[in-house]
């Protein structure tokens, strides 16, 4: 009993003190609360059941809890459920343009809104390669880029993400 | 190798965020062991990267944690270890997990007793928001009454007057001029009202345009050829203004004087004239 109590205080503190960020994270990758939602949930049970796996010696707990919740918003993006709510909101918003109340602004917070701020060419390639997941050889395909070029580019504009983030 | 040229070349930024490729991830984890630098610039890194995310933080609703306590609570029970002591939390927060359960009470009672404070406070601020807001709306509604009831005693005090001239035109003693505009002047007509037995002169500017500022209409009696003064018309006068007492005249007119009246008549802004 007495341990269950712990582990049960112990995981309520870790939600509390990092569901704010990780939620922030998420929502800039699924723009739609309620699935969010889910994917906020989905991350903290995974970060529950695979806590053995983070080594602290590799980096920050939240480098790693970031990276869960990055992972997991990719994977529901992507997921076709997914895709075909959004374009079946796609049609409604075309008829309505007045877009789903639960859909947020998602450019105007976290670690996007200071993506938002680099130079198109920059902003484009982190949208492409952090938020959708997209590896660098997809990026020069779509972009129809020299792999080269996506690689120089995507250095510059990390350089710049990291001052921006410093400010 | 330059590792300064190294670390600022993207590399570091792109392995904290987990885009960086295979051969670049296994790049950084050799070098981070065999240079500090490069392992101070990806704590650097990661260090600013979660500082924004909680300066960003957007708090879930709280169902999302009911769902997720709900979901973890058979796992709770496993006795595999005490994960809460070997998440390896930053700061504070293995300090506080690893306390002993006898803080568990008073931190307890400190945190509702805090919660409780801060609920009161807001519940206070709250009602004294909806005390100033509605005791502003009750000094506008009294202020509104008191503009009413003055609009109403106005009201009555025309009433009455009304009532006083309908009574005067009334009365039997009382002769009735018709005060026709003079050549060139039709449009304007006035009523004159002269009581045959007190010898009172009333007049009621029906249709004469308001003076300018400055000016006044001003009743003459024509007796014996001469122009006497029967007093100015005060435009604020409740339709029928009393004007003086004249015992016997020829004829009466309204001319346009100075305000306050003038002692003899300037014919030139004549208006109105009528014999009787």
């Amino acid at each position: 009993m007495y341990l269950k109590q712990r582990q049960e205080d112990a995981f309520s503190y870790l939600y509390d003190h990092y569901s704010g960020a990780l939620y922030s994270i998420i929502l800039n990758i699924v723009p739609d609360k309620e699935l969010a939602n889910d994917v906020l949930q989905e991350v903290f049970i995974k970060i529950w059941r695979q806590i053995e796996s983070y080594d602290n010696s590799k980096g920050r707990l939240f480098t790693w809890m970031l990276n869960v919740a990055r992972n997991a918003s990719i994977d529901t993006v992507r997921s076709k459920g997914f895709q075909k709510n959004q374009q079946s909101r796609e049609l409604t918003e075309n008829i309505y343009d007045m877009g789903g109340s639960t859909q947020l602004n998602t450019d105007k917070i976290g670690l996007k809104k200071l993506v938002s701020k680099l130079k198109e060419d920059y902003r484009i390639l982190i949208e492409l390669s952090y938020f959708q997941g997209y590896t660098q050889d997809e990026i020069s395909k779509m972009l129809q880029i020299p792999l080269g070029t996506v690689k120089t580019r995507m250095r510059s504009a990390l350089t710049q993400l990291k001052e921006v983030i410093q400010l | 190798m330059d590792i300064r040229a190294y670390i600022q070349s993207g590399v570091i930024e792109s392995y904290v965020l987990g885009i960086a490729t295979d051969e670049e991830i296994t790049e950084v984890n050799q070098l981070r062991l065999k240079y500090p630098e490069v392992q101070t610039a990806i704590d650097e890194f990661s260090h600013s990267l979660e500082h924004n995310a909680f300066h960003d933080a957007i708090m879930p609703p709280p169902s999302v944690k009911l769902n997720i306590m709900n979901t973890l609570a058979g796992e709770f029970n496993k006795s595999k270890d005490d994960r809460a002591i070997i998440v390896p939390l930053q700061d504070t927060s293995s300090q506080r997990l690893t306390q002993p359960p006898g803080y568990k009470v008073w931190q307890f009672a400190a945190a509702a007793s805090i919660i409780l404070l801060l609920t009161s406070a807001a519940f206070n601020i709250y009602l004294f928001n909806r005390y100033s807001d509605t005791s502003e709306r009750y000094q506008a509604l009294l202020s509104d009454r008191n503009t009413l009831q003055a609009n109403n005693q106005v009201m009555q005090t025309k009433l009455h007057d009304w009532q006083a001239a309908v009574r005067m035109m009334a009365d039997s003693n009382m002769n009735m001029f018709k005060m026709p505009g003079i050549e060139g002047k039709q449009d304007n007509m006035a009523m004159l009202f002269w009581d045959g037995r007190s010898k009172d002169v009333y007049v009621m500017a029906n249709k004469l345009p308001a003076p300018i500022p400055g000016k006044q209409y001003q009743l003459w009696a024509l007796v014996d050829g001469k122009p006497v003064d029967a007093g100015v018309l005060d435009m604020e006068c409740p339709g029928v203004c009393k004007m003086k007492n004249i015992q016997r005249a020829q004829g009466f007119a309204i001319t346009l004087e100075n305000a306050g009246g003038s002692p003899t008549p300037t014919m030139s802004q004549m208006l109105v004239y009528t014999e009787v």
